[in-house]
């Protein structure tokens, strides 16, 4: 079925005289069914490891199997996969209706009767039923992303990719159609591999996340697990948003010691920074709390530089009191606590919250606790 | 942006123009608010501009064919002037019965027809090479292109060295293949042909550019989500992309035609005169012919209505696709 295994795959373009690893042995394995989000920076390598599995890419080095067999040098007429494409790729000068069906024209032997009905079926699941006669330049964008979608789904194939489908929607169409691709994927249980730079749709759509930067894979796990647990400092900082604070900090002791402040360490948490020294500290914003007054161990006094309602939350830039201006780190608190710029407040940062992180290689040493 | 907010200045006198004019509109009518109340707010101000070119346009061009119809319908010959007194469609039918103008009107189609096919598809051939991202991309491109660059009094002449019957580099090749001599020119059944391989050979180049430019246009995706719905090359190119290049078509069409019809320069330069070689006479020859060295000016204006009428035919049509279209 649809198992879709990568094994250290990697892409190498020359440049010049020399050349660029875009994608640098990446092993992934998705189970049949699965839904897999590949997320990450521009040019982190993502929409060139979708084009090698859909075979619009040669692949350097490495292997991509379906069901257990090698496709590397498979055509991609051949693969048994539908691609949606950013730009949708709707032939201009066919109908939605020949657009939808020229994949089965193309890659099976149906009848065409066999075919209206498969194009019909696909047009009813998605709502396009009655574009099917209209050209794709008399559509609008969301009907566009419809047809795109129905042209995959149409096709029945092993593994859907997808290359950014969403991005040009607007925001709200956009959210309407993150839930609807989910429905969808979970209806269908087709194998779907969707890359985006969104870390907001990596978070809500995708079984698992990979996350990939400068062509290396960061990690996969389900979007709880990056979030909560990140491999390492990227990840961390990447999956959230407001994204992670980090302080730059050096162990002394019990004791982390950062430019302008001091953080006293637990044992537990001790044992597992083991003999590194060089350190980087990571606070969410939600999980900075405030304080009501300044006895507690890990309690920081701190001035409001900037507070961004965002009306069910505020958005606070805070500044250490001993930073100096505009060095500032962000803390997310209720929408009706009364924060104002130049305010003066006590925070705390909890240490069951706190991550920390190896200063030179940015792997993860200590994660947040979770309360099981 | 300035020469937008110029054009509104501009409108902006306009109107005030208008608000003089519209005074007078109470005494009763004023020419000038109808006019621009028809054609636009700045209509009468702005045809110093296109009233000079348009009326010198109107009196060359379609003075001249109307003059020409007039004259094909007398009996105008020799020297004298002719006599409008007269005017009957004698020479239309003379021609109608004249297997002469029945030859060269078919030559003139086969030429349109045939040329125009053959350097559409060997254009659409070539830039579809062209476009597989091939090395020398531009290089190839220029060679192809260098033909047309060239006047046809210098290709007819290039064609008529090659053409020659003794020393022709094209019998001389065939003749070292060990085929017998072929007399391109002097041929009736083989003439039209060789001058439509020559001036293919021309054309080509100029289709291409066309074509290249309308795949150029073609995004990427659309040949990768063909692929990845299954066609094969021939496939993909045969109902994705050559479908997309209707517009291409249409307009590399319309020139190559028209450049079929008045095919005159390359059959004079060939021959070094009005009579080109048995089985290639077509209307545009025919009418020079019968003009300036038969003096049949009746005669050959009424040859030159047809060839006008079949240009018409051809362009008619593009035009009214164009309009419908938006772009006229």
């Amino acid at each position: 079925m649809g198992t879709l295994e990568l094994d250290g795959v990697t892409k190498v373009f020359p440049d010049g005289d020399g050349e660029i690893v875009a994608v640098d042995g990446v092993d992934i394995e998705m189970r049949d069914g699965e839904f897999l989000v590949v997320v990450g920076p521009s040019g982190c390598g993502k929409s060139t490891t979708l084009r090698m599995v859909a075979g619009l890419e040669t692949i350097s080095s490495g292997e991509i199997r379906l069901a257990g067999q090698r496709i590397n040098d498979v055509k991609p007429q051949h693969r048994d996969i539908a691609m949606v494409f950013q730009s949708y790729a709707l032939y201009p000068h066919m109908t939605v209706e020949g657009n939808m069906a020229f994949g089965l024209e193309e890659s099976t032997d149906l009848s065409d009767g066999e075919i209206e009905t498969r194009v019909a079926d696909a047009a009813e699941t998605m709502g396009i039923a009655e574009l099917l006669d209209r050209k794709p330049a008399d559509l609008s964008g969301g009907q566009r992303q419809r047809v795109a979608l129905g042209r995959a789904i149409v096709r029945d194939p092993e593994v859907f990719l997808m290359d950014e489908p969403l991005s040009n929607l607007d925001a709200k169409l956009r959210s309407e159609m993150r839930t609807e691709l989910q429905r969808l994927q979970d209806e269908l249980d087709v194998t779907t591999m969707y890359v985006t730079h969104d870390q907001t749709e990596a978070m809500t759509m995708g079984d698992r996340i990979a996350i990939l930067n400068a062509g290396e894979l960061q990690q996969v796990a389900t979007p709880l697990e990056c979030y909560h647990e990140p491999a390492n400092r990227f990840v961390a900082g990447f999956i959230g948003d407001p994204s992670m604070n980090f302080f730059p900090v050096e162990r002394d002791g019990e004791t982390l010691v950062g430019d302008v402040f001091d953080y006293s360490l637990s044992a537990s948490t001790l044992d597992d920074v083991g003999d590194v020294t060089d350190l980087t500290l990571g606070i969410r914003p939600e999980d900075i709390a405030l304080a009501g007054d300044s006895t507690g161990d890990h309690t920081f006094s701190t001035v409001v530089e900037v507070v961004e309602p965002m009306g069910d939350e505020n958005t606070v830039y805070l500044r250490f009191a001993d930073a100096p201006e505009g060095e500032t780190f962000i803390a997310t608190v209720g929408g009706l606590q009364q924060v104002s710029a130049g305010d003066e407040i006590t925070v705390e940062i909890p240490e069951e919250t706190v991550h920390l992180f190896d200063g030179t290689s940015g792997e993860a040493v200590h994660n947040r606790e979770i309360d099981e | 942006m300035t020469r937008n907010t110029d054009t509104g200045d501009d409108s902006g006198d306009a109107v005030a123009d208008g608000g003089v004019a519209e005074g007078g509109q109470r005494s009763g009518f004023s020419p000038i608010a109808a006019l621009n109340e028809r054609f636009g707010s700045d209509f009468v101000e702005s045809s110093q501009f296109w009233l000079p070119p348009f009326l010198l346009v109107g009196l060359f061009v379609y003075g001249a064919i109307i003059w020409n119809l007039l004259i094909s319908l007398t009996d105008f010959r020799g020297f004298g002037t002719p006599d409008y007194g007269d005017l009957d469609l004698q020479m239309y039918s003379r021609a109608l019965a004249d297997s002469g103008f029945i030859d060269a009107a078919i030559n003139t189609f086969i030429l349109l027809v045939g040329f125009t096919l053959v350097t559409l598809a060997l254009g659409l051939g070539l830039a579809i090479l062209i476009d597989r991202n091939i090395r020398f991309e531009n290089t190839f491109r220029t060679i192809y292109l260098l033909p047309m660059s060239l006047s046809f009094v210098v290709t007819a002449q290039f064609w008529a060295w090659m053409f020659n019957f003794n020393n022709g580099v094209i019998n001389i090749v065939i003749t070292s293949l060990g085929l017998g001599r072929v007399d391109w020119i002097g041929n009736p059944d083989i003439v039209l042909w060789a001058v439509m391989f020559a001036l293919m050979w021309q054309f080509a180049g100029y289709a291409m550019v066309v074509f290249l430019a309308g795949l150029r246009a073609i995004p990427n995706e659309h040949y990768e989500a063909a692929k990845v719905d299954g066609a094969s090359t021939v496939r993909m190119y045969w109902r994705v992309i050559i479908p997309q290049l209707k517009g291409s078509t249409i307009s590399a069409s319309v020139v190559l035609m028209v450049f079929a019809l008045k095919a005159f320069d390359f059959l004079y330069s060939l021959v070094g005169g009005y009579r080109p070689p048995n089985g290639a006479d077509i209307l545009a020859t025919k009418m020079v012919r019968e003009a300036y060295a038969n003096l049949n000016w009746a005669y050959a204006s009424a040859v030159a209505i047809t060839l006008f009428l079949m240009t018409l035919g051809i362009v008619g049509p593009y035009l009214y696709y164009q309009y419908n279209r938006g772009n006229l």
